[in-house]
């Protein structure tokens, strides 16, 4: 077989491959765009007929998707400028030196990340009782989320900056800037799209948080989408189309950022992992 | 006090600084409530006492509660099925898409990057998807495989106590395999291509080559994949959730699930603090291991 044609088999099969792996969001799309007879058709309808698009104005006005949304970019907006705030710092420190310290600090760092948060939330909900946190449930759901993912953005950045040659950050002291002006003016600017990328990374996992909210957010005005979601899920839900509308406009947007970002976040998420 | 500043500004306290903060916030909202969680687990919490820091002594109550539910053995069993079940099957599809992407072929980084798109959805979505492909009368999971002939009357995986594990752990495996996948890739990428030309040479065939190069190359990065399955697949919450709610009957109920339920369903959180602890050394043991092991191989 010639190169050319091995080259040809083998794309057809990756494409199809992926085309079955990606069904059940092709599914998600479609089902969106059906009628509420024709999600029950027999056999199943595998092309969408003419686009309902009235399902997804439904869940704009009865299902307050907006609230919803609202309420997640507010909890994933906390979360990432807490992380990213606490977090960078302490990267930073443990990418620039090893010794003894260091590695006490990464290992601890290393053990948080692991925590489930399913198993968290007990202590974490009982002792913000007792101090009265429940008061302010996103404020509270966004403080202990926050313990969840900074390990993981100080692991990410960690490999960003130690990409940073330290000659550089040495330079710029040698020329009279204090540790904190070759942080921000040297540092900083050179680890910027590892940086970025983590904190993105923190952002779509604050947006899909659901452990805490579900547990902490009593209060139906201050629940992200991803509660509003479950909020669909009676035992006889029948309105599937209205459900795939609603995940579908929630998903998008992180799909989106996920095609123009892939191989950044890619990159970004197999040198924390490994490293 | 100038010097404490100068050294905040110029010295070592800049870093010291920096760690301590991050440091503390971590000490606060995950190293105290680990702590704590094993002192309620001692202690009768429920709605009445809830809001005080400290809650009436029940001894060992709660763990005696836990270990003579008639639900303890099912769950342990089902969390032992659901774990060893996602991380093997995610292994295995893992590391066949990762071998079929790694021949040079056009697009191939393209198509293998379009999985990770499931990757980044929220558990919930995922689960939410699941929940109607694997609907008993109208999904489309029960329709392919009755027209491939593989099944005669539809399957009602979620609400059937024989198959509602089942469905999460199908739901699992397509979350999972992505991840896996791509750190497996980033593995076979690091072999030196020299190896497999000199193996060619010798005339060693393929299964050969993978074999006697491939595997023994990976085995860190296999060790590794296989640990964060493990540690991943512990925290998986969201999908049941979505699925089965562990029902019916706690037929689909794994530990970290029933943990949720005994606190935030039956608002009895000492018992749930039990499973928390209990479960928690387990995860914490299992990233010791994978902890060390990655240390020993690349000294962290």
């Amino acid at each position: 077989m010639s190169g050319a044609v091995t080259n040809r088999v083998l794309l057809a099969v990756a494409l199809a491959l992926a085309a079955v792996y990606l069904f059940p969001l092709y599914w998600m799309y479609v089902t969106s765009l059906k009628t509420q007879s024709s999600i029950f058709a027999v056999p199943p309808e595998f092309l969408p007929g003419a686009p309902q698009w009235d399902n997804y104005a439904t869940i704009w006005e009865v299902a307050n998707i907006l609230r919803y949304i609202g309420n997640s970019l507010v909890i994933a907006s906390g979360v990432t400028l807490i992380t990213a705030l606490v977090g960078s710092g302490c990267a930073y420190v443990l990418a620039r030196y090893r010794n003894g310290w260091i590695d006490a600090a990464l290992f601890a760092v290393l053990m948080l990340q692991v925590l489930p948060p399913s198993l968290m939330v007990t202590p974490i909900f009982v002792g913000f009782a007792s101090v009265g946190l429940l008061e302010y449930p996103r404020f509270a759901t966004i403080l202990a989320f926050s313990a969840k993912t900074m390990p993981f953005f100080v692991i990410l950045c960690r490999a960003a900056f130690m990409t940073v040659p330290r000659e550089l950050e040495e330079a710029a002291l040698v020329d009279g800037n204090s540790r904190i002006g070759a942080f921000f003016m040297i540092v900083l600017p050179l680890a910027r799209n590892g940086l970025l990328i983590s904190a993105l990374l923190v952002f779509m996992n604050g947006f899909g948080e659901y452990v805490y909210s579900a547990s902490i957010i009593a209060d139906n005005r201050l629940q992200p989408a991803s509660i509003g979601m479950t909020n669909f899920l009676q035992p006889n839900v029948v309105n599937w189309n209205a459900i795939m509308a609603f995940a579908a406009t929630y998903v998008t947007p992180i799909l989106a950022a996920f095609v123009l970002l892939q191989r950044q976040i890619v990159n970004g998420l197999t040198a924390g992992a490994l490293k | 006090m100038t010097r404490i500043l100068r050294s905040l500004r110029d010295g070592i306290g800049f870093d010291v600084l920096l760690v301590i903060i991050a440091l503390s916030y971590l000490l606060v909202f995950a190293g105290l409530p680990l702590i704590y969680n094993v002192i309620i687990s001692f202690q009768t919490v429920d709605v009445f006492s809830l809001g005080t820091l400290w809650h009436p002594n029940a001894g060992f109550d709660n763990y005696r509660a836990i270990f003579d539910d008639p639900l303890a053995g099912r769950v342990l069993w089902q969390t032992i099925v659901f774990t060893l079940g996602s991380v093997a099957l995610q292994f295995t599809f893992g590391f066949a898409l990762a071998l079929f992407f790694h021949q040079n072929f056009t697009g191939a980084t393209w198509i293998r990057g379009l999985f990770l798109a499931a990757w980044v959805m929220p558990g919930l979505v995922v689960g939410v998807l699941w929940n109607w492909l694997l609907s008993g009368d109208f999904g489309v999971i029960n329709h392919l495989l009755e027209s491939l002939g593989l099944i005669e009357d539809p399957v009602f995986w979620r609400s059937n106590v024989e198959t509602s594990l089942y469905a999460v752990l199908i739901a699992n495996i397509w979350y999972g395999t992505p991840f896996n996948m791509i750190l497996l890739a980033v593995g076979l990428a690091a072999i030196p291509g020299d190896l497999y030309e000199a193996a060619e040479l010798d005339g060693a065939n393929a299964f050969q080559r993978f074999w006697t190069i491939t595997l023994p190359m990976m085995r860190a990065t296999i060790g590794a994949v296989l640990a964060l399955g493990i540690i991943f697949t512990l925290q998986q919450f969201d999908l049941f959730a979505a699925i089965t709610q562990g029902g019916p009957a706690g037929s689909s109920t794994v530990a970290q699930y029933w943990s949720w339920q005994l606190s935030f369903r039956e608002f009895d959180f000492g018992r749930g603090a039990v499973i928390s602890v209990l479960m928690i050394i387990v995860v914490l043991f299992v990233s010791l291991i994978y902890v060390r092991s990655t240390k020993a191989e690349t000294q962290l």
